[in-house]
């Protein structure tokens, strides 16, 4: 008797020390970034890669990660024809810094549009080790607005379209941008 | 002589005729002895089918949800306890209880209330020897819970957190009138430590087959009885109980055969 008593004893404190075993799976669609691809001006339907392309978030000194693979400088910089950018979930606007060539040493040959996305947003559950997600709602009358640095230079991004509003997973391209 | 042989194996065996001249040749005491012991084998089979089992409710308290409350701040619960028993081998049984818990997790912090209901039988396993009245038991209840449940806080994950780790954020949202229903797998034991009173201990694997959900963009974290949900509606408890038996009546145990 003594035996099983002491048996189960040891049962329960193994139950008990299984509660803080969950983690949030990094496979589990959480909070998404916004999808943006590039495409060729000239030839719409033809995707361009960028040529190191740094996007700087407002008030960031930092570049975002769009080349994770990479290290030192080379990671903040996409060669690529796709990027995601991740938006703010505490507030209803985000200003990001798209700079083309970055680094040249030609400053001349370096563009840099200003684009501030606006959008609602909203928590979503996902789990008990997730947490909630923040999913975004693009505004459909003004969803961004765009400048370039400096004002009198033009627009490298010459036009981004919309193709998603509802922002609510990776898997689709939100923003297309022609240039 | 042949012939007084041929006598003696008719009338008596070998063996006895032997025994007999051992007799002869031994102190009067022996036969005396045999007596006895004929005597004693008597005695207890007449005693067994005297063992009575007595039958009653018994009644108490879950000691762990209990004492939780002195040194979690974040629970408050209790459990009666009860079964009654039926036949020699079956216990009907019961637990009533009401729990109120907040629970951490690393990105939400819910508060559960509520009371619940657990209906079932227990089956006796073990073959008491004499009068004790020990319990391992096997069995299975029907538990049902209605309760509220409300986030009190929670923090949005962002597997790329540019923007900076969001910290926690409050909502207050109260998710009432829930309900839960789940079956219940109990393997238990009950000890008789003085007279009337038992300490038990029992386990619980528990599969939901009901569960109210609190909205689309929520769930049920916590359920009081079946305590916290897994993922694939399974889930595990225990408890450990004094109770005291009150006897009603008593039974004569048949003799096995």
């Amino acid at each position: 008797m003594k035996k099983i008593l002491l048996f189960l004893m040891i049962a329960i404190f193994s139950f008990s020390s299984c509660e803080k075993d969950d983690i949030c799976d990094a496979n589990t669609p959480t909070t998404p970034r916004l999808v943006m691809e590039f495409y060729d001006i000239s030839n719409p339907s033809i995707l361009k890669n960028v040529t190191n392309l740094k996007v700087i978030g407002d008030g960031m000194t930092e570049g975002i990660v769009l080349n994770p693979t990479a290290s030192g400088e080379s990671q903040y910089l996409s060669n690529d024809s796709k990027i995601s950018i991740p938006l703010k979930t505490d507030t209803e606007t985000t200003k990001f810094r798209f700079i083309l060539n970055s680094g040249n040493p030609n400053p001349t040959l370096i563009d840099i549009d200003e684009v501030t996305f606006n959008y609602t947003h909203n928590d979503v559950f996902v789990s008990r080790a997730c947490g909630f997600k923040t999913l975004f709602t693009l505004d459909p009358l003004n969803p961004y607005t765009q400048t370039t640095i400096p004002a009198t230079k033009l627009k490298w991004m010459q036009f981004i379209s919309v193709e998603k509003s509802n922002i609510d997973n990776e898997n689709e391209t939100h923003i297309k941008v022609f240039f | 002589m042949s012939l007084l042989l041929a006598q003696a194996q008719d009338t008596i065996p070998n063996n006895t005729s032997l025994e007999r001249t051992k007799k002869v040749g031994e102190i009067p005491e022996v036969p005396k002895l045999v007596k006895k012991k004929t005597a004693t084998v008597t005695k207890t089979d007449t005693i067994v089918p005297v063992k009575k089992d007595r039958y009653g409710l018994r009644v108490g308290v879950d000691l762990y949800k209990l004492t939780r409350g002195l040194y979690d701040e974040n629970y408050k619960g209790i459990e009666l306890v009860g079964d009654y028993r039926l036949t020699k081998k079956y216990y009907a049984a019961a637990e009533l209880g009401s729990e109120n818990k907040t629970t951490e997790d690393d990105r939400l912090n819910t508060t559960t209330k509520g009371t619940y209901i657990k209906v079932g039988f227990d089956y006796n396993a073990y073959e008491n020897w004499l009068d004790m009245e020990n319990i391992i038991s096997i069995g299975l209840r029907g538990g049902f819970s209605t309760f509220s449940q409300e986030l009190n806080s929670y923090k949005t994950y962002n597997a790329n957190p540019y923007w900076g780790e969001m910290p926690w954020k409050t909502s207050g949202e109260k998710f009432s009138g829930l309900t839960a229903s789940w079956l219940e797998v109990v393997a238990g034991v009950k000890v008789k430590v003085i007279n009337n009173v038992f300490v038990g201990f029992s386990l619980r694997m528990n599969v939901l087959i009901t569960d109210k959900k609190p909205s689309d963009n929520f769930e049920n974290l916590y359920i009081p009885g079946f305590n916290r949900t897994y993922a694939g509606n399974f889930g595990a408890g225990f408890n450990y109980t004094v109770t005291y038996f009150v006897p009603l009546y008593k039974k004569t145990v048949k003799p096995k055969k």
